[in-house]
């Protein structure tokens, strides 16, 4: 065979890949390392080994209480961000109206504005017509961001229906609530699995959000390992990004062997 | 009394006409095929009896009752999608239950009975529990047909229905059909831009043209006796030539153009002039008898099909294509006489 690019291509192209991977990785690497020290200071890398990070936050009442309440939010703007971002994606990819373009793209433009921003928007309209930052205003910050993600991953979804079988429902006798409820949102279920998996995600990683909408009473998973680095940093706080890192690998792996999101995402 | 009629149909799109004033009585047990080319307004016409499309004015009338106003979930009908449209989240056997689910009369126990035995008729069911991704294309046209089938429907609607099969299974499917059309008695319309389909399945082929009616009748009927230039092209094709028809003497006879002069049958159609007509490619022989029309021709080029062979023949100044068989066909590229039954000759109307 007649070589068609110089033998340097390969090879350089295999050692970018390679770098990169490496770029990418290598953070979560150090902070595994570091969970597992044995020392008192977040060293790199660890005099020695250690489990006691692990056992430190599993006994420390403000990391669960902490874990706590980022499960409750994540777990609550999943529940909102699925009921109203399905309908919108079913609505936007079904009917055609007047506007439409523009209402798409308002629906994905927190993919876009930085939240910071956003998050300063909503901390104001906290202020003046609520009583100030709460859980409340948390879970309606990240249903607003995490939206998107639904509707994206439930349009894609419907993008590769069969547009027939909402017609082949109806000849057989389908009303349209049993179309919906037997044709159309089963359809959705991979789509709506990752959009749920990127909203989870998103919700128990955010920081900039739970920075302004910080209420006395409310501390999240990320605020808590902001605090302590700011404070005390210690390598329990690696201890816990590790378990973050773990469960977003254990929910990847399950998601796709029940859903197959390869597919859609 | 007719199981379905539609009446004075018009259908635009935007400035477009696609049914014109559009009239199809259909007897119960009927086998109907709309044949045409693309855009002739079948699709649509089969979308407006299933409901699926709202004529701007006319009459649809399914088993004695008016179906104008009526969605298509209240028609009680079944259409088979070329798609064929299974719910992809549903096994085999819960997508042809599914029509008697929704219809919700009987207990799920009968349902599933007699989606079984649907299945069984459509020799599937041994598959009843896989999903349509795990079915071949062949067996999922299978699964639709049950599902069309199950509920004993007014009248059974088939969109293109073999049209997504390879040469071996639309044979095979083509004859299912037929069976189950025989054994079912269901009152059945389906579109169909091929001719060797429309041929082979219905009773009766509607030929359709330009949002109406070209010509109507058995599949015999519309093969052997086209009216027009259009049905004689369509339905498989054919030499179509113009002759000089003259009459002396109550005998009526056609000049091709090199002047080489054959007998025409006697037919109400004919009058003096220049007059075109059809000549099926099967009609020509090389072994003609005597009562036959002759000329005399020369083999152009041959192409050997198996127990056929196509032949080009220059003959009377045109070129004549014969399919004979292989057995009876002159290979020698030399000079031949060819013939055909005067009868095989067919006026027509260049519309």
């Amino acid at each position: 065979m007649i070589a068609s690019t110089p033998r340097l291509v390969p090879f350089a192209t295999a050692m970018f890949l390679l770098a990169m991977g490496v770029f990418m990785l290598l953070p979560l690497l150090v902070v595994i390392a570091s969970s597992l020290s044995s020392s008192s200071f977040l060293v790199f890398p660890p005099p020695g080994l250690s489990l006691q990070w692990y056992g430190e936050i599993l006994g420390s009442q403000a990391y669960i209480e902490a874990g706590w309440t980022s499960l409750k939010l994540a777990l609550a703007t999943v529940v909102l961000a699925l009921t109203l971002g399905t309908p919108a994606a079913i609505a936007l990819s079904r009917f055609r109206f007047r506007g439409q373009a523009t209402i798409a793209a308002l629906f994905l433009s927190p993919l876009i504005l930085p939240s910071l921003i956003f998050a300063i928007g909503l901390l104001i309209v906290f202020s003046r017509y609520a009583t100030g930052p709460s859980f409340l205003g948390l879970v309606i910050g990240h249903t607003v961001i995490t939206i998107p993600y639904v509707i994206r991953t439930v349009s894609a979804n419907l993008a590769d229906l069969d547009p027939h079988l909402d017609e082949a429902a109806r000849i057989m006798g389908a009303r349209w609530w049993q179309r919906y409820a037997l044709v159309i949102l089963p359809q959705c279920r991979t789509g709506m699995a990752a959009g749920a998996f990127f909203a989870f995600n998103i919700s128990f990683d955010d920081a900039v959000i739970a920075l302004f909408m910080r209420a006395p009473n409310v501390e999240t998973l990320p605020m808590r390992i902001y605090s302590t680095l700011e404070f005390s940093p210690d390598p329990s706080v690696a201890a816990v990004s590790t378990i973050m890192i773990l469960m977003t690998i254990v929910l990847v792996v399950m998601l796709n062997r029940i859903f197959g999101l390869s597919k859609i995402v | 009394m007719h199981q379905m009629s539609v009446r004075s149909i018009v259908k635009h799109f935007a400035d477009l006409k696609v049914l014109d004033e559009f009239d199809l009585d259909v007897a119960k047990g009927e086998f109907v095929a709309l044949l045409g080319p693309s855009g002739c307004g079948k699709s649509t016409l089969l979308r407006i009896i299933a409901g699926l499309e709202t004529p701007d004015s006319g009459e649809i009338h399914i088993a004695g009752r008016s179906v104008t106003a009526l969605a298509p979930e209240h028609r009680n009908i079944a259409l088979m999608f070329q798609s064929y449209a299974l719910l992809p989240h549903m096994s085999a056997i819960e997508n042809v239950r599914f029509p008697l689910r929704m219809r919700g009369q009987l207990s799920r126990a009968d349902q599933l009975r007699k989606a079984r035995e649907a299945m069984s008729l459509v020799q599937l069911g041994h598959l009843a529990e896989r999903y349509p991704r795990q079915l071949s294309g062949g067996q999922q046209q299978r699964v639709a047909l049950a599902r069309s089938i199950v509920g004993e429907p007014d009248l059974l609607l088939l969109d293109e229905p073999l049209s997504n099969l390879d040469a071996r299974l639309r044979e095979e499917m083509q004859i299912e059909l037929k069976r189950l059309h025989e054994n079912l008695g269901l009152t059945t319309i389906f579109v169909t831009h091929d001719q060797n389909e429309a041929l082979g399945l219905a009773n009766r082929i509607t030929l359709m043209n330009r949002g109406s009616i070209e010509q109507q009748g058995t599949p015999e009927e519309i093969y052997r006796r086209p009216r027009t230039v259009f049905a004689a092209d369509f339905l498989g094709g054919a030499n179509i030539f113009e002759l000089e028809v003259s009459e002396s003497d109550g005998v009526w006879s056609g000049s091709f153009p090199d002047g080489s002069r054959v007998d025409l049958a006697v037919s109400s159609d004919l009058e003096p002039g220049k007059c075109q007509f059809m000549l099926r490619k099967e009609a020509v022989t090389f072994d003609p008898e005597q009562s036959m029309s002759t000329i005399t021709g020369t083999i152009q080029t041959q192409n050997y099909l198996g127990g056929q062979t196509r032949s080009l023949i220059r003959a009377g100044g045109i070129e004549i294509i014969a399919v004979t068989d292989s057995d009876k066909t002159e290979t020698d590229r030399i000079e031949t006489q060819i013939g055909w039954r005067p009868d095989e000759l067919i006026p027509l109307q260049n519309v």
